[in-house]
Order: structure tokens, then sequence, then C-alpha cells
């Protein structure tokens, strides 16, 4: 018997009656290529039998290795959490000593004016649990957060202050160029209601609701068909917990109806009660209707042991996303639903137009935006028409017919009635518009110093810089001025 | 003989010498040396006398034959090369040996003339001057131009006005700007294709442009700063409340446009800012355009890839 080699793989068949060339597939996949250095597993993963074959080729360029990602690939999720974090504090940035906290004496007072208060501390808590904070302002440069005291800031103390002790309610939207500090004074406006024991609820970005990153259903028994956004509503509830301690002491006066979803004990605070609708979505929306309802229960409705319900402010940022008629959530028949026709944001709208009072008083306040918001002429007009209004109670503006005023409609666009009712209804009538301009070239000089205090802005803060710099930023227009001074310095 | 002889000389040649004070008749140049000559050979006639002196009054003269005469030329640069040139450059320098006791103005202070190019005046007196020839009648003319304007005599004015330009670029003044009744001053800027009409008036540094505040049309900081850098270059900012109108081109150019607006409207109420503003650039007008596209380029010097074949 020959000693034939096999030629293929160099080993010498001693026997050729062995089952090399009548394989078992078995074998046939743990030996179908001896003399390639790539594991079995490898080549039993190739099904392809031409790359099987190429496996085989001797190569003697080095192989690229596939996966050449030297950077660790952020977390999914990441990237968001690191766009939308808040940062409040800053080391590197000089503490200001002698800097006063906000009170609720000293922020309604005159001499105040142009003076930059810190936010206490368990006030920032709060602020933070209700996202009053954007990630787009400074307050990442400075070592504590801190506001300025401009003289709007006064007359909210005040008009806070005249809510609570007539228990009136108010309805105000917030319009004005972008960086006017719109959204600083909706924040300003909680820190106060914070400080005073109001109970706020916030939606901190109206356009969240509508984009349709949140989950929906319709609302069964609705008529027309409502939608509830269950996992923000519980998101809501949680903030809402977090943000108001008061709520630890309020406690469930009414019964719930009997469609509630859970079994809840009678005497229930309200804290716990919103903390059960946060835990589960499920129950969210129903856990937010009754909470809604007790803390506008009239005071006189109340057992005489019971805790008086607080004034509400209840804000809203960006609304005109809030008012679009065509959101990204699409009913059964694949019509887009309406900004009005989820549940939370129709909340708000009612409280705006008045058809839902508030017996113990309190401020509904939305925040337009001016940075990218969608297009909305029925917004647009209603709030001119608004201001206009306003403004002719004042002084009588002269007519111009080559100019006609925004609160004229254009008869080229369809206006939403549903918006439109809102500012104009039977209710509509005292929504307030208020226009915030620019700062007064004191409180510039007094946001500029503190700026200079902390060592960002690295400039004496003389008439000549504050009326550069206020004339650069459009007469004091916030956003411009900190551009203009702490964020493009070169 | 030349005046004698006027008469009958064409007309061309009288027209030769327009300056006949200053000019000695060819005949009298030519007795006088005749006589010169005369002296001297009588000095030297106790030497040598060859003839007698001759007596012309005892000559009987005849009644001169018109045929016999000669044309003289009435200018005696007649037979130069450049003979208008000429007679006009003896004429300037014997006025400027005339009156060159009058008493003159600083250099700078000379009222501005625009003299004649020389191909103007080569078009007046139809002869082919040179440049270099001509700096000669340049020279005299600022000589003469620095005399003190009110002692100027008027046949030296007349003279002057020969070589003045007809049209007076000098007297093309821009007609100073006036605050009006509102308190407002008015300036206009141009630059790239835009143009801006800019409003100042006195206050507290407020900014409208068409309408808006100036965060509004300009979004860049970098323009906002351009926009109002006359002012802030003087540091005026907060002295003036600024309303402009500006149409056309980018942002940039919009910018600029306002900036040689706002400098041409603050000089009207501080004209004394002149130097500052001209230190800041704020003054001269950036003449640079779009350059156009030639054929044969993709753009305005870009031209198209080589390609093989």
């Amino acid at each position: 018997m020959s000693f034939r080699p096999c030629w293929r793989c160099f080993l010498r068949a001693s026997d050729l009656s062995t089952s090399i060339w009548q394989p078992s597939p078995a074998r046939l996949s743990a030996s179908a290529a001896p003399f390639s250095t790539s594991t079995s597993s490898l080549t039993n993963a190739s099904a392809d039998r031409s790359t099987a074959f190429r496996a085989k080729v001797f190569n003697l360029k080095k192989e690229k290795p596939k996966n050449d990602v030297r950077a660790k690939r952020p977390a999914p999720g990441e990237r968001k959490a690191y766009r939308k974090r808040i940062i409040l504090s800053n080391t590197n940035a000089l503490p200001i000593y002698g800097m006063e906290d906000f009170t609720v004496e000293n922020m309604c007072k005159q001499e105040s004016k142009g003076m930059v208060l810190g936010i206490p501390g368990n006030n920032v808590d709060q602020l933070r649990a209700v996202e009053a904070f954007k990630p787009t302002q400074a307050w990442g440069m400075f070592r504590r957060p801190g506001m300025l005291v401009r003289n709007e800031t006064v007359e909210y103390a005040k008009l806070l202050e005249e809510l609570q002790s007539q228990g009136k309610s108010l309805r105000r939207v917030l319009v004005g160029e972008r960086g006017s500090g719109k959204s600083v004074m909706v924040l300003q406006a909680m820190t106060m209601a914070f400080l005073k024991g109001w109970t706020v609820i916030n939606i901190p970005e109206a356009q969240e609701l509508i984009i349709g990153h949140y989950d929906y259903a319709p609302l069964s028994g609705s008529s027309p068909l409502l939608f509830i956004q269950k996992s923000y509503t519980a998101r809501l509830l949680s903030q809402i917990s977090r943000s108001n301690p008061q709520l630890e002491t309020l406690r469930l006066s009414s019964t719930p109806p009997s469609n509630f979803p859970i079994p809840i004990p009678a005497n229930i605070s309200l804290a716990r009660l919103a903390g059960l609708g946060a835990s589960d979505p499920e129950i969210a929306w129903p856990v937010f209707q009754l909470l809604i309802s007790e803390l506008t229960l009239p005071n006189s409705s109340i057992a005489a042991d019971d805790q008086k319900r607080p004034p509400l402010l209840f804000t809203l940022d960006s609304l005109a996303n809030a008012m679009k008629d065509q959101t990204a959530y699409m009913t059964a028949s694949f019509k887009p639903i309406h900004a009005h026709d989820l549940t939370l944001l129709k909340t708000f709208m009612d409280y705006l137009s008045g058809a839902s009072p508030l017996p113990n008083g309190g401020l509904i306040l939305a925040a337009t935006s001016a940075s990218n918001p969608p297009p909305n002429p029925s917004l647009d007009l209603a709030l001119a028409k608004l201001e206009t209004h306003s403004a002719s109670q004042s002084s009588a503006p002269s007519p111009d017919p080559y100019n006609p005023s925004p609160a004229t409609p254009n008869p080229f666009y369809t206006y939403d009635q549903r918006v439109m009712d809102i500012f104009e209804g039977p209710n509509g009538g005292q929504v307030e518009v208020q226009r915030l301009p620019g700062l007064s070239k004191e409180e510039a000089k007094g946001l500029m110093e503190y700026w200079a205090k902390s060592g960002i802005l690295r400039q004496d803060v003389d008439e000549r810089l504050v009326g550069e710099k206020w004339s650069l930023s459009g007469g004091g227009i916030v956003g411009e001025l900190e551009r203009g001074c702490i964020r493009m310095r070169i | 003989m030349a005046t004698k002889l006027s008469g009958a000389l064409p007309y061309r040649l009288l027209k030769r010498c327009p300056h006949c004070d200053s000019h000695v008749p060819r005949r009298s140049q030519i007795s006088l040396s005749r006589q010169r000559r005369q002296k001297l050979s009588t000095s030297q006639g106790k030497l040598a006398v060859a003839a007698p002196e001759i007596d012309l009054s005892t000559i009987e003269l005849k009644p001169p034959n018109p045929t016999h005469a000669r044309i003289v030329p009435a200018s005696p640069s007649y037979f130069t090369g450049r003979p208008l040139y000429i007679d006009n450059l003896l004429s300037l320098q014997s006025l400027l040996r005339k009156y060159q006791t009058l008493p003159t103005v600083e250099p700078g202070l000379a009222p501005r003339v625009a003299w004649k190019t020389v191909s103007q005046y080569r078009l007046v007196v139809g002869e082919p001057v040179r440049p270099s020839k001509y700096t000669f009648v340049l020279r005299i003319l600022k000589r003469l131009n620095q005399i003190h304007p009110e002692l100027v005599p008027p046949e030296l004015q007349d003279e002057l006005q020969i070589y003045k330009r007809d049209v007076d670029p000098f007297a093309n003044r821009p007609t100073p700007g006036v605050i009006d009744e509102f308190g407002r001053s008015y300036g206009v800027g141009r630059r790239k294709s835009s143009s801006a009409k800019v409003y100042l008036v006195q206050g507290t540094g407020e900014v409208l442009i068409n309408g808006k505040s100036i965060t509004t049309v300009f979004g860049r900081i970098h323009d906002r700063e351009s926009a109002l850098w006359a002012l802030k270059a003087t540091g005026r900012i907060d002295k003036y409340n600024v309303w402009a109108l500006v149409t056309g081109g980018g942002t940039t150019g919009q910018a600029e446009a306002i900036t040689l607006g706002a400098a041409k409207a603050l000089m009207v109420h501080e004209p004394a800012l002149k130097p500052a503003l001209r230190r800041a650039g704020c003054i001269t007008r950036d003449p640079r355009r779009v350059e156009r596209k030639k054929p044969g380029h993709v753009k305005a010097r870009k031209m198209p890839t080589w390609v093989k074949r």
C-alpha cells in the first residue's frame, strides 16, 4: 500500500478507506478547510460558498480590521442627555460676597431693581424639578444661579401679592423679541410662587407634547374625541409632587369619581395622590384630573379643618406649538390631531381662555417663543388684536393705510377658529398680552456689574460700555446683551 | 515796417501777436544793431574808415514800392517750432517778472485751481506741446496763483483764466448738511450694492433700521458693530439715536452702508470729528463691486477645468 499524500491538506492519508472522501455533514463542517488558520466556527458562519472559498486564499496584505472605531460610541440617550443637561454652577466663576437671596420681602422692593439676586437653594431644586431652567440659558457660567430684578419682576411680585390677597385670577401671555427674557420671566414668576407657597404646574416646552415623542391614546368616552398622553402626564405628576411640598399637607376633600381606576384612601394627601399617578402611567390621566379639580376646589367648599387651597400658577412655554392645528399625532382615520384635542394642552387652554375658573386665585402664564416658532397666523392675529386693544386704551393709534397693523386679518390667510376662540371667546376677552421690552440702562448696568464681579466680563463697567452694549443689543435685549458681553468674547 | 505793412498782412499772421505791448518791432531791433555796428566801426574808424557816414536826411527817399514789401510775422516766435506756446510762456514770464513782488499766501492756502491738462492746452494752441514743456507753464501758473487773491490785478486774472479748465471740478462742492427743524441730520452711505439713508438725532443710543431693531436686522454681532462703527469709534453711541433705511445687497453691504451714512450724518452734528472718522475708516467709500464674469471663464477669474482632448 503506497502512502499517497493528500495534496490538498498535506496530510498523509493512512487509510483511503477512512471517511475523508465520504464525509458526513457534521464532519465536513468541522474540517472543511484544514489549511485555513481561521477557526472552524468562522467558516461555519459564512454560509455563502464563495466567501468560504475566499477565506482560503493566501493573502500577503494585511487585512483591515473591520470595526475600526477607536472612539467609544456614546450610549443610547447619552447625546441627548448632554444636550439637555442643566448646569447651575461653575466653580471657576468668582463667588459674589454679599449677594442677597430672592425673598418675599425684597422681590417687590423698588430698591432691588437692577440688582442680581440669588435663587435660594431649595427653590433651585423646585425649579429644577419643574424644568424651569433651560439649557440655552447661561446658568452654567456663574457660581450659583441668580436673577436680575427688572422692572417687570417687581411688577410681577406686586401682582402675585395682589392676586393672593384678593383671590383673583389673571391670564396672561408674554410676547417679545427673541432673547427678551420671556422664559426667565416665567421662571421668576415660578420662583415667587414657590416662595409664596403657591402650587406650580409647568409645561416647560409645548413642543414636546405635539411632536409625537410621547405615547398617546384616545380617551374613552370623550366626545369630541380627545387623546391622552399617559407617560407625559405621569412625568408631569412626578414633577408636581416633587416641586410642591405643600401638597403633603393638602388632603383629598372630595370623593373620587366612581370610575376611578384604583381604590384610594379617603384622606390621602395630594402629594401621595400625585405620586400614585406618577408611578403608574396607566392611571396618570385620571389622577391628574382629580388633582387639578382638588387644587381648584373653592376654599369655601372645603371643610374647616382642611388646609385651604393655595393659588395656582400654571405656566406653559412656547405657546405657538400648543396652538398648532396639526400635530404629529394621528387619529384612527389617519387625520392629524389638533393640539387642543390633547388633554393636557386642552386643560391649559381651558384655564387660559377662562373656561375653567380659578376660584382660589392664581395666574395662568403662557410665554411665546421667538426662536424658531411654528408659523401660526391665528395666534399672531389674536395676540396683536389684544395688544393693540390694550395699547389703544392708553393712546389712540393713527390709522395708516399703507402700513396695515398686524391686528388686521389678512384675507389670504385662513384662521383657526379654535385658536381665536381662546382669546376672543365668551371668556377670552380678558387675556392680557404683555410685551417684554429690553432692559433699561440701569438694569443693564446692574447685570453687567454682576458679570464683571463673577469674573466673566473683564472690562470696566462704565457708562460708555453700558451704552455701547445696550445699543448693540437692540435696546437692552437680555439675550443679545449676554451674547455680546459674555458669550462671544474673543 | 511791420506796423506800416500791417494793413497788407494776412489775417493769420496778424493774429500771431496777441501781446504787442511787450513786443519790440523787428525793424527797430535791426536799426539799433546797425547803429551799434556803426558806432563800433566809428570807434575803430580812427584806424580805418572805409567811407564817411551817410547822412540819410540828405538822401531823397523814394516812396516805397509795395511790391518790394517783405512780410514780417507779428510774433517774434514765428520761426520757433511752437510759436504760440513760446508766446504764452514769454507772456507769463513777463507777468511774473512784473508781479513777483506782490504778497503771496501760504502754500496750502492758495485757491484750488484745476489747470488745463497738456492735451487740453494742445487743443487750444493747436501745437504739439510736449508735457515736459508744459510743466514750465504750469510752474509759472502755480507761482502766479500764490499771489494773494485780493491783490491779483485784473490783467493777471484775465491771463490766468486762459489756462483754467472750462469746468472747475473744485467748484462742485457738496452742499453742507444741515440739521433740520426736528434736530435730525441726514447722510447717505453706499457699499457694494447697498444704499443706506441714515438720520441721526441726539438721543440715548436707540437704533431702528427699516423700522426694526438692530438685533432683528443683523443677526451677527459683527454686522451690528460695523453698522454703528462710526458712532462707536468716536464714543458717540449713547449720544445719538439712529434711524436708517437701507436697501439692496446683503447683510455686510447693508451694515457698512449704514456706517458711511451714519458718519456723514454725524459730521453734520460735529464737523470736527472728521479726522477721527477718517482714521476709523468711515469717510472713504469702498468702491469695490462684484467683478463681472468674463467669456471663457467660469466666473470672474476662474477658468474651466483642464480636460485632456
